[in-house]
Formats: C-alpha cells, structure tokens, sequence
C-alpha cells in the first residue's frame, strides 16, 4: 500500500508540473495585460509581477477607448454563430442521406467525403481565392462560410452517431405518411440534438479562430474578425499593444467560460475523429 | 445548475461588450485595421473618398487638409473612408486590388520599397504630372523621380527623408564625447569606443533588417545599389567598403545589432528609450519615433549630420517614403487628384507635414520660414536639443538619392532577410556574403 | 409533378447529399484540378494565362529558397512527430492509470491550449521568445546563469520556438486521442497479464502499445500533414513570412510569398502540388508500412 501512495504522489506531481509549464504562457498574458504596452515591448512578455507597473487601464482602455475591438468580436460572433448553424444543420442532411439510404455512387460519394480529409487545406488556397475572385464573392463572409459547410469531419461524426439510430423511426414516419423530408426534420433531427452539442464545439472553436483564409478574402476592415484585427495590431508604426495583448485575454476568455461549462462536449467534439482510427 | 451559472456569466460578458462597443466614435483614424470616415466638416452632397495607409499619423494629416479643401472647395466636399493596415498586408492587398480592378481605394499610401511592384508592366495608377506640375519648381525633383516611370509621376511624395544622426547626449557625456566633433567614421568610432569602455553601451546599430546606413554609405562614395540601368550591383567595391566599416565597428564594439534588427522597430523604441544604444542614423522621420514611442529619451537627443568616409563627401542621403497615388479605378478621379495635390503638396500642406508629422516637407521653401521651423510650440522643437532645420540647412545640397528600380524590391528582401543577417549575426566572409547575394537576386529576378 | 419526383424516396438521398456534391466538385475538386493546371501557366491575377509547360518545375528545382522551406517543413514535422506522439501518449497511459489523482483537472488543463487562436499563441510565443534580457526564456536562462539568447535569429533555436509552441498546443489532443483510444482496450487484457505475472512495462509494450496502433496511425498521419502544411505559426512568431535567413519559412509560406506576395500564382501552384506530392507519398508509405491497406484487401 505504501508504495501505491508514493507512486500517486510522484505522478500528482509530475503532472503538477507539466501543468504549470502549460499553463505558464497564460499567466504571463494575465499578468502583461495589466501592464503597459510599452514595459511589454521593452522587456517582453515576463512573469515579473510588479504592482507599482501595473493597472487596469488596458481594461478602461479596452472597454471605453476609440478602436475596433468590439466590432472584431462581434464579427467573429455573428460569422462564428451563422457558420456553425450553417454547417451543423447541411452536414447532418448530408450525413442523413448517407447513413438513411442505399443509392447508387454512395460508396463513391463517401470516399470522397473521406478524400477531403486527405488533403491539406492549404493546397487549394490559391485555385480557391482566384475562383472567389471570379464568381465575385471578394470580402464577404460568404466566400469564408461556402467551402466549409459540407464539413467533411462533421459529416463522418453525424453519420457514425446516425448508424445507432434504430431503422424503425424511419420506417415509422413512412406509415405514418410523412414525406422523406418531413422524417428527417420533424423526427430525425430532434433525436440528433445531443451530437450536435460536440460539434457545434468543434465547429464554433475553429470559426472562431479560423485566420488564413479569411484573411485572404476580406479587405473591407469594417468586415475584420478577431485574429484579423489582432493581427493589424502587429505593426511598428501605431502604439498597440496596449490593446493587443489585453484584446488577446479577452478573447480567450469566452472559449475559456465555453470550455469550463461544456468540458465534455469539447472532449467529445475533438476526439470525434480518432474513435475510429 | 452550474452550467447555467456559466451561461448567464457568458450572456453578461457580451454585453458589457456590447456597451462598450456603443462607445465607439469614428471622429478620427484609430488603432490599425479600422476604418474610420472623417467627415472633416463635409455637407450632404460630398463624395466619399476612400485612402488606405499603413501609418495611422498619415491618416491624421489627412484630417488637418481635410477640413481646409472643405472650406476652401464647398461645391467639391469630399468625405474620407481611412482604413488602416499593417505594412505588409496592405500592399499584399492593395496589389491584389489594382491588378483585378476590384476593391481598391481611390487614394493609397504606398512605401519606396514596394512601389516598384506597382510600376510593372502597365501601372493600374494614374498619372499626377498635371497636379503636380503648378508646384514643381518649389518641389524637390529627386522625390517625385522615384515614384516615376517613362516620365509619368504616379505617386505623390510626404517627405525628403534626409538622413541624419540622432545622438543620446546623456550617454556622450558620460563617456567624456562630444557629438559636434564626429566628422568622419573613423572619429565615430573612436568616440564608440570611448563609449563602450566607460559606460558598457553601444554607440550605435548594426542593422540586419533595414538598408538605411548601407545607403548612406553608399551614397557618399557616389554609388547605388544599382547601376545606371537599374541592374543589381550588390557585389560592388563600394558595397564591401561600406560593410567593412560596419563590420569594423562591430568588432570593436562600437555598433551592435539590435532587437528588431533596426531603429525603426518596436522592439528597438525600447532599447533605445532603455538607453541602451547611443546613435542611430536615420532619415528624418525617425523624430516621429522619438517623439510618440521614446518619451524618456526627451531633451537628451541632439541631431547632427551623418560621418563620412572622408572629409568633403555628401553627408546625406534621402531614405524611406511614401508615395501617395490614385487608382485607376477611383470614383471621381480629377477630384481625387486635386485633394492629393492640395493635401500633399500645398504650401500648407508642408507646414502641415512638418507640424503634424515632424517629417522634412519635399517643399524646400519652408524650410528657411524660420516661423514654422523654429516654432517654439511645435512638439519636435520641443523634444530634440537642437533645432532639426538647423542640422537639415546645413546638409541641403548634399542630400543624395538612391534610386528605386524594378529589382529594388528584390534586393531589399535577400540583403534585409539573409545576407546582412549572415555579416553581422554570423560573421561570413563580406565578398562571399555579397556575391552570394548578387547570384540570389538575380536568380529572383530571371 | 416536380414535387413528386423530388419527394420520391428514389430521389430524396440525393437531395439530402446534393450541397455535399455541389462543396466537393465546386469547392474541392474544381480548385485541385485548377491548382494542377495552373502550375503549368504563368498566371498572374487580373492577366490572361500563358502555358508554360513545365517551366514552373524547372525553375522549382533550382530553386535554393524553395529546398529551404522544404528542409525546414520537413524537419519541422519530424521534430513534431518525435515529440508529440510517444510522449502525449505515455501521458495518456499515466493519466489513465488507477495511481491518478485529478485525472479531470489534468486532462483539462492539458487541453486548454488548443482553444488559443495560433495568432494569440504565436503572439505570446514571439514575445516569450523574445531576445530581450527580461523575455521570459531568457529570464529564466539568466536565473540558471545563461546569456540571452536571440532565439528567432537562430536556425536551431528557432526550430526550438516553433516546436515548443506546437508541443504546447498539441500535447494535450493527441493525449486524448490516446486517451480515447486506451479506453477501447478491454480490461479483461490486463487482468490476464496480471495472473500470469506480467510487469507494468511488459503489459505496457505488449498489450497497450500493439492495441494503441490505430490511434498511433491517426494521429501519426494528421500530425505529418499539420507538419507539413505548417504557416501560420511560423507567420506569428516571425511577425510576417520575412525570417533571417529564412530560418522560418515552411513550404505553405513560400507558396504564399510566390501566390500573393509576388502574384506569381503558377509559381504558386506548383510549390502547392509539390506539397501535396510530398504529403502523398510519405502518408501512403507510412500507411502501408503499418499494414493500414492490408486489412481492407
């Protein structure tokens, strides 16, 4: 027994540590947003607690100050809501066609579903952004919502959660005369809800973060989102990390509450891919 | 239960938020990435304007002209759409958006270094000479021939960028140096190593990511980075003379490299603000720097012209810019001319330069109006020790020009991201370093 | 009558996977084809294309900067790869463990870096990294009396950030792809080694390791195509594509320095093809290797 304690307390604290050393990168942007930008530039970013530096006019500055931060998040909200909502409620229509039916050139179609996964987004960048600039959808959301919303991931998560469904709510609905649609709307998706819960994770936690691609389709900076215009804070020739380091806390704070109330969705959603190695 | 807790914290979060964004005025251009319309005292009828910059100040001067053509033009009021970008992003867009023909600005900033890019083939630009031409005897020449191409002046420019030095009086004095007895490179270094030995700091910078002391370097042997056809010439004497120089000093301690890699960035305000670096040769509007990054520096900062190799050579060379330019897509393009040329290039307008952003105004006549130069309210006559037209009067005639090529672009990003990199950080041979450099870029250019 | 065929069960799967056609030929394998297509054009955005053959490859060959990316993608995802699998999964084994106090917490806060957006981490990272003598690393190097390091000058100490930031993101997801793989592993495994007096590492190298392959060759294939794929971070930490020396640049950053920094898309597109080349053969490779194909034959 004695040497089971000894093995618990070693592992307790291996695991304290490497816990702290994770952890150390937050506490050090806690800390920097409580001082001014300019300490930041001068000594980098530091564990250096020191109250006579510090203040919460990062914070007054943030809330009240004259820039763009609140219409960034806002944009990051309203594009991270509709692409979520959009992409749950296709993907399942299209993980309901694959798991619900026999039809011919499934086999082929899923594949290709499994083929979207085998290739490195960043491949198509460039056919992508001169096809956006073709057909005309330059700086909107549109061109950042469109290509992701048959969510190739999403898709496999639904139609594996789909196949424990029972056959029989189906055929049920069938007796009952409802149309094929009125199946999956009306007695389908409400005995999905509980998958949805990991997935809107998965899918709100990379919209929300999403850079690359948005950043290469939206000029307007009345469209920016979050990383966008924290990102245009990285320039030399405006005083600005006053704003970016408190701007980058705070926007880790909502994830951060989503994360501490949904914790196993969040588990769920990430790990969703993996189950069936 | 706690879930909902954790909701309702959520919920109340967005809207603080939500109040803190009503906040929000747009009366002036703010932090980057945001657009903001200055309205600049416009009626209903005006024509709204949208101008792109990468330096937020810029946005500010357009303000201060803003308001006058407002005044001064009430049938052609115009609106201005500000939106402010990083640097490199900017021009990334801005490229994208004159080539396609689709979401570029009426007016844009672009910098000297990019602005060959724009030049290729033909320019999506429109031609200024005609705006240009009622102030072209009061103008210097050198500075509107860099934003040139075939004898079409496509960019408008914001400063002459004269170099010169900015010395940390407090760290010469404690070292027993006298900045006013600099003359050539050899007495900077003596004096550098004076500094080094009683004070342990550095008396200047040995830039790995920014050409401003090869150019001036340069420019007082009578050389450029390219020759008369605009062909590379990275490999030249000139340009192993100029590194040895550097190189030497750095060897003794007199010069080392920087956080950032050069004065003009973020890191370096705070070395220098630190103290920790006494010297930096730079165009003009450095002061600009001094004045909004480096408060502590303030009344300790004496300017003076640059050293030379040898007595009697050019002491100056223009550095850095801006041209402003009009698209060829703009909504009211003659309108879009006027205001530049009035916002830019008016006698005002220099005053204004000069006032708001402490640069070197490109009309040489202000700078003998001893009241708007030595205008005791004016910030930078306040922060520097002496009068910078003091310092500007004296070099005038030997202000040099680098010129700006097609391969200009090229050449700065191989010597500004690997070869001075590979001299000052690694310490490679300076032919070898350069002739690599030279096959590098041409090997770009093919 | 087109109410009646659409709503015909015969026709109604196809409408439920329609967008997912119209996303893949329009989204994917329209943008794939073109990609191939344009890496044998001189394309330049706003200008008609000119076929060029394979010029765009010649000249890729003798490209220096471009073996650079290549070389740093590639020891890139080595370094990730030697680091976030064995250990990510000797945690999971750890963390699962009946010896584990705060098996949650940890799982948690392991995770929690995830959720960073790659712009505020690489940020916080830069700075972190900072050659300043009171960054964080180097603060912590003078404690142990260690001279400041310029850490993002450096060939190899720049490799150092760019792993540490990733290890810092992705420890904690592969350890639960472990974690979800671990408990796919029957109990009943470990009893029987137990009654035939198997030690703790024989069970771990006999039952654990062998039963984990799935979840090893997941994750081993989505960590060589992040690996590979690798920009972002890069772009953060250097504060743009421009490193010294090009100590930072991976190949999806040259692909956009040639693509929108210098609107050479054919350029471009032949470094993305190159890429995806690379990825194939090394994931294909590995695939068979561990026998992934075998088991569908």
């Amino acid at each position: 027994m004695k040497k089971d304690t000894a093995i618990k307390v070693s592992l307790f604290l291996l695991f304290s540590i490497l816990c702290l050393l994770i952890l150390i990168p937050f506490y050090a942007v806690t800390i920097a947003s409580f001082k001014p930008g300019e300490d930041l530039v001068r000594y980098g970013l530091n564990l250096r607690f020191d109250l006579n530096v510090m203040s919460f006019d990062n914070f007054i500055y943030l809330f009240t100050g004259e820039h763009a931060y609140f219409s960034w998040f806002f944009n990051s909200l309203f594009l991270t809501v509709v692409q979520v909502a959009l992409t749950l409620f296709v993907s399942a229509t299209v993980a309901y066609g694959f798991s619900a039916y026999e039809f011919k050139g499934k086999n082929f179609l899923f594949i290709c579903v499994l083929l979207i996964m085998m290739v490195p987004f960043e491949i198509l960048l460039l056919p992508l952004y001169t096809l956006t600039y073709n057909i005309g959808l330059m700086n909107s959301y549109s061109a950042i919502i469109l290509p992701g919303i048959a969510g190739a991931a999403t898709i496999f998560f639904f139609r594996q959660y789909l196949s424990g469904i029972p056959k029989e709510i189906i055929a049920a609905g069938r007796v009952d005369g409802a149309s094929e649609y009125g199946i999956y709307m009306r007695l389908i998706l409400p005995v999905m809800k509980p998958s949805f819960a990991a997935m809107a994770i998965l899918n709100g936690m990379n919209s929300w973060n999403n850079f690359l691609w948005p950043f290469m389709v939206l000029s307007d900076a009345n469209k920016y989102t979050l990383p966008i215009g924290l990102k245009t804070l990285l320039t030399p020739y405006g005083n600005n990390y006053d704003l970016l380091i408190v701007g980058s806390f705070f926007s880790i704070l909502p994830i951060f509450i989503l994360f501490v109330a949904f914790q196993k969705y969040f588990i769920d959603g990430m790990t969703a891919g993996a189950v069936k190695g | 239960m706690k879930r909902k807790w954790f909701i309702t914290l959520l919920a109340l979060m967005m809207t603080t938020a939500l109040w803190g964004c009503s906040g929000k005025s747009s009366s002036s251009a703010g932090a980057g990435g945001e657009t903001s319309v200055l309205e600049g005292g416009a009626g209903e009828n005006a024509t709204e304007l949208s101008y792109w910059t990468f330096v937020e100040l810029h946005g500010q001067h357009f303000e201060k002209m803003l308001q006058k053509w407002n005044q001064a033009n009430p049938d052609r009021q115009i609106k201005l759409n500000v939106t402010v970008m990083p640097y490199d992003d900017m021009h990334n867009k801005l490229s994208i958006a004159v080539q396609t023909g689709v979401g570029a600005p009426d007016i844009s900033d672009i910098e000297l270094g990019k602005f060959p890019d724009f030049l290729k083939d033909t320019p999506q630009l429109v031609p200024l000479n005609d705006v240009i031409d009622p102030y072209r005897d009061t103008i210097v020449k050198s500075r509107i021939d860099i934003y040139s191409k075939d004898g079409q002046n496509y960019g408008i420019p914001t400063h002459v960028g004269a170099s010169v030095a900015f010395y940390n009086t407090e760290i010469l004095e404690e070292a027993g140096v006298d900045y006013k007895s600099i003359v050539t490179w050899e007495d900077f270094k003596q004096a550098g190593i004076k500094v080094y030995e009683k004070t342990g700091k550095y008396m200047g910078t040995a830039d790995t990511s920014a050409t401003w002391q090869l150019s001036q370097l340069l420019a007082q042997q009578g050389t450029d980075f390219t020759d008369d056809q605009g062909n590379p010439q990275i490999n030249s004497e000139a340009m192993v003379k100029a590194l040895t120089i550097l190189k030497d000093l750095q060897d003794n301690n007199v010069i080392a490299t920087i956080a950032g890699g050069q004065p003009d960035t973020e890191e370096a305000y705070g070395e220098f603000n630190a103290g920790n670096y006494a010297t930096a040769f730079m165009p003009l509007w450095q002061m600009s720097r001094y004045t909004n990054y480096m408060p502590e520096l303030s009344g300790k900062i004496a300017l003076a012209p640059i050293p030379v190799i040898e007595k009697g050579m050019p002491r100056s060379v223009g550095g850095g810019g801006t041209g402003t330019v009009v698209t060829k897509t703009a909504k009211d393009i003659q309108l879009a001319k006027d205001f530049l040329a009035f916002a830019k290039l008016s006698e005002d307008a220099n005053i204004e330069i000069w006032n708001t952003l402490g640069f070197d105004p490109v009309n040489m006549d202000i700078w003998s109006k001893k009241e708007v130069t030595h205008n005791p309210e004016n910030a930078f006559v306040k922060y520097f020790q002496n009068n910078p037209f003091d310092v500007l009067n004296d070099i005038k005639d030997e202000i040099r020009m680098i010129k700006s090529t097609s391969a200009s672009p090229t050449i700065n990003n191989v010597l500004c991201t690997v070869t001075l990199n590979e001299i000052f950080e690694d310490g490679k041979d300076i032919k070898q370093a350069l002739d690599d450099a030279q096959a590098q870029i041409l090997q770009d250019l093919k | 009558m087109i109410k009646r065929f659409l709503y015909s069960q015969k026709v109604a799967p196809y409408v439920f996977v329609l967008p997912f056609i119209l996303v893949f030929v329009i989204f994917w394998a329209y943008p794939l084809a073109s990609s191939f297509s344009m890496s044998f054009q001189k394309l330049t955005l706003g200008q008609e294309p000119q076929w060029v053959g394979m010029d765009n490859y010649a000249k890729l060959m003798g490209d220096g900067i471009f073996l650079k990316a290549v070389i740093n993608s590639a020891v890139y995802m080595v370094l990730t790869l030697i680091i976030l699998i064995p250990f990510p999964m000797l945690f999971a084994v750890l963390i699962n463990s009946k010896f584990m106090w705060g098996r949650e917490f940890f799982k948690s806060s392991f995770f929690f870096p995830a959720l960073t957006s790659v712009v505020v981490a690489g940020t916080i990272f830069r700075l972190m990294f900072g050659e300043m003598e009171g960054s964080l690393i180097n603060s912590v190097l003078g404690y142990f009396g260690i001279d400041p390091v310029k850490f993002l000058k450096g060939q190899v100490t720049g490799y150092i950030a760019l792993v540490a930031l990733a290890t810092w993101r992705w420890t904690g997801v592969n350890m639960l792809y472990f974690l979800s793989g671990l408990k796919s592993i029957p109990d009943e495994y470990y009893e029987a080694a137990s009654i035939d007096g198997a030690t703790r590492f024989q069970k771990f190298t006999q039952i654990t390791m062998p039963l984990l392959k799935p979840t090893t060759i997941y994750v081993l294939t989505i960590s060589i195509y992040a690996g590979l794929a690798m920009f972002i971070e890069s772009m953060m930490l250097w504060n743009g594509n421009n490193s010294p020396k090009n100590i930072g640049l991976t190949i999806v950053g040259y692909l956009y320095r040639q693509g929108i920094e210098k609107n050479n898309l054919g350029y471009a597109a032949a470094v993305g093809i190159v890429l995806l080349a690379i990825t194939m053969i090394i994931n294909l490779t590995q695939l068979t290797f561990s026998g992934m194909f075998k088991k569908e034959d």
